[in-house]
């Protein structure tokens, strides 16, 4: 069974009196095995808030049918087993991280000593233990992200829809979120994620679709579609310079040849939390 | 982040979603909420206590104790219809557009909540905030008139101190024909239809906030649809033959059906069967408002 399954989604909007109608989709065929994560990508006006709309029956299809686990999205039982994190999300910024997810909690159903339990789980999950008491004015936009993720979480759904989940946040905050999404691939959980940072949904997906003009133009597993397999690279350590043109010279000999030879560099992130972590004061975040 | 184990999941066994008032019940609570952190609301409570409170100088204008009570509960009661009227308008006018402009919409509606129950529960929060409101107002008028009759009866009292039996006699009929004027039902039916008037004004702007996403327009409308429904008599009687001009005015509540403080002013008893019926009407009337918004709302791309 599908977590998500569309076929033939079609949106247009209408633009007004004598405007026309803007395909903002076209046709979709998606499908989003059960514990998966799949990166939905494309440029702005792509699609993809559209698709994730449809999804949750925020706004209704012009053609086409999207389903939940088999349950078609205009029925409100398609989203028992749905958290949504909304790109930038707003919340009531006079309740407290705690009172934020007893709201949600108790629109999901859930009461007394078990909503009690899954809020400090929650909570204790997402980092904020500590800012459980302070309202919502007072969180930084990577502690309301956070909060954001806890109450898509709350009723333990099998599917997350987020978009752009680290949008704003810093670089702890981003590789916190990042970490969670693989925690949450490890618990089972299906994850749809939309976002334009490319090497955060390598890092994480397992299978990407690019949108673009609301057309699916490229889908494939993320490896796969990366990796290419008429070149090969090896990295070795302590080689000595002779060793190395020996290497040069049978890599030449079998027919080969050596596209490039330099020293493997390690990413801006890795640089960045590396020089966090060293810094005896702690990571930089104030919770 | 910390590394907590993996959280047991809740119960999941449902496979049905039926309408939930305790849903409604939730988004009312908040919605109340956040109604009362509201400036504007704030503001017009503020003003109609204010004015509540200075009825009892303006009384001190009138001749007679009957007069200077007529003149609190006129202006008091006059306050509480204009206020609540007010605070309906402006209290629900905005709750819908600012979920859709905040985004909570998304969250809520994401989660197994239907719009129904979303839609009551902002209406529900509307209605909170109006019974909070009035009786707030109505606890500043009865404080009001309390203090207005302890003085007079001290007055009444000392006035014929140590005078003869009859004079005495005379008093006491008289703190007697106070206390039956402050203690008069006819307030509280009022008083009654006055809230159901409110929440009638507060269905009628919710209607038109369905569809509209423009804070004045959601202030404006709802507002001439009341001046509209407070002339509806005078317009059913002069347009009467005139089929179009009825068949919109069938359509616009009759709001000067609710308006009782003038009968209770001339003296004139109110039936409570009367009551009845006016309370019936708005209450009719909002189910099939409230039903109309969903329905509109149900369709509506967020």
């Amino acid at each position: 069974m599908d977590a998500i399954r569309t076929e033939q989604l079609t949106k247009k909007y209408d633009l007004g009196w004598r405007k026309g109608r803007l395909l903002a989709l076209d046709k979709l065929n998606l499908h989003v095995h059960e514990g998966e994560v799949y990166g939905l990508l494309g440029p702005n006006g792509s699609g993809k808030s559209t698709t994730l709309k449809l999804i949750l029956d925020l706004i209704s299809p012009t053609d086409g049918s999207a389903w939940l686990f088999d349950v078609p999205c205009n029925n409100v039982v398609s989203r028992l087993h749905v958290g949504f994190l909304p790109e930038n999300p707003y919340f009531y910024r006079y309740l407290t991280g705690a009172e934020t997810l007893v709201f949600y909690g108790k629109l999901c159903g859930m009461s007394g000593s078990s909503l009690k339990q899954r809020i400090e789980e929650l909570l204790e999950l997402v980092g904020l233990t500590r800012a459980r008491d302070r309202q919502l004015s007072g969180y930084s936009k990577g502690m309301l992200q956070r909060i954001g993720l806890a109450q898509a979480l709350i009723h333990d759904p099998k599917l997350l829809l987020l978009d752009e989940p680290t949008a704003g946040v810093d670089p702890i905050g981003s590789k916190d979120i990042r970490d969670l999404i693989l925690r949450l691939k490890g618990m089972g959980k299906t994850v749809l994620l939309s976002s334009h940072l490319l090497a955060q949904v390598q890092d994480v997906c397992d299978r990407i679709g690019v949108l673009n003009l609301g057309q699916m133009i490229l889908e494939g597993d993320v490896k796969s579609l990366i990796s290419d397999q008429r070149r090969l690279s090896i990295t070795v350590q302590d080689l000595p310079d002779d060793a190395r043109a020996r290497v040069e010279e049978a890599v030449r000999s079998a027919g080969a040849s050596i596209v490039s030879v330099e020293h493997p560099q390690t990413t801006l992130e890795s640089l960045f939390l590396e020089a966090l972590k060293k810094d005896e004061r702690g990571m930089g975040r104030h919770d | 982040m910390t590394n907590a184990a993996a959280v047991p999941a809740p119960s999941s066994s449902h496979d049905r979603v039926g309408f939930s008032l305790n849903r409604v019940s939730v988004i009312g609570v908040n919605t109340l909420t956040e109604a009362i952190r509201q400036k504007v609301f704030i503001f017009l409570l503020l003003v109609g206590l204010v004015f509540i409170g200075s009825a009892i100088f303006f009384s001190q204008y009138s001749l007679g104790e009957q007069e200077q009570l007529k003149v609190i509960k006129d202006t008091c009661l006059g306050v509480i219809s204009v206020i609540s009227t007010l605070i309906a308008i402006v209290g629900t006018a905005q709750l819908l557009p600012s979920e859709v402009e905040n985004r909570t919409i998304y969250t809520i509606l994401a989660k197994p909540v239907r719009r129904f129950e979303f839609l009551l529960g902002k209406f529900y929060g509307s209605v909170l905030l109006l019974v909070l409101s009035m009786a707030a107002m109505c606890l500043m008028f009865g404080a009001v008139l309390w203090i207005k009759e302890q003085s007079m009866i001290r007055e009444l009292s000392q006035t014929y101190l140590g005078e003869t039996q009859a004079a005495t006699e005379q008093a006491n009929q008289q703190i007697e024909q106070v206390r039956i004027a402050v203690l008069d039902v006819n307030m509280v039916k009022a008083v009654l239809t006055d809230l159901v008037k409110a929440m009638l004004v507060a269905s009628v702007t919710l209607l038109v906030s369905t569809f509209s996403t423009s804070l004045v327009f959601n202030v404006a409308v709802p507002f001439m649809i009341y001046m509209a429904g407070m002339l509806r008599g005078t317009a059913v009687e002069m347009w009467s033959s005139h089929r179009l001009a009825m068949a919109v005015l069938a359509i616009v509540p009759d709001f000067g059906l609710f308006s009782l403080a003038d009968d209770i002013n001339l003296g004139n008893l109110v039936p409570w069967a009367h009551v009845d019926q006016v309370i019936v009407y708005g209450l009719a009337r909002m189910v099939v408002i409230v039903v109309a918004a969903h329905l509109i709302f149900s369709r509506r791309e967020i």
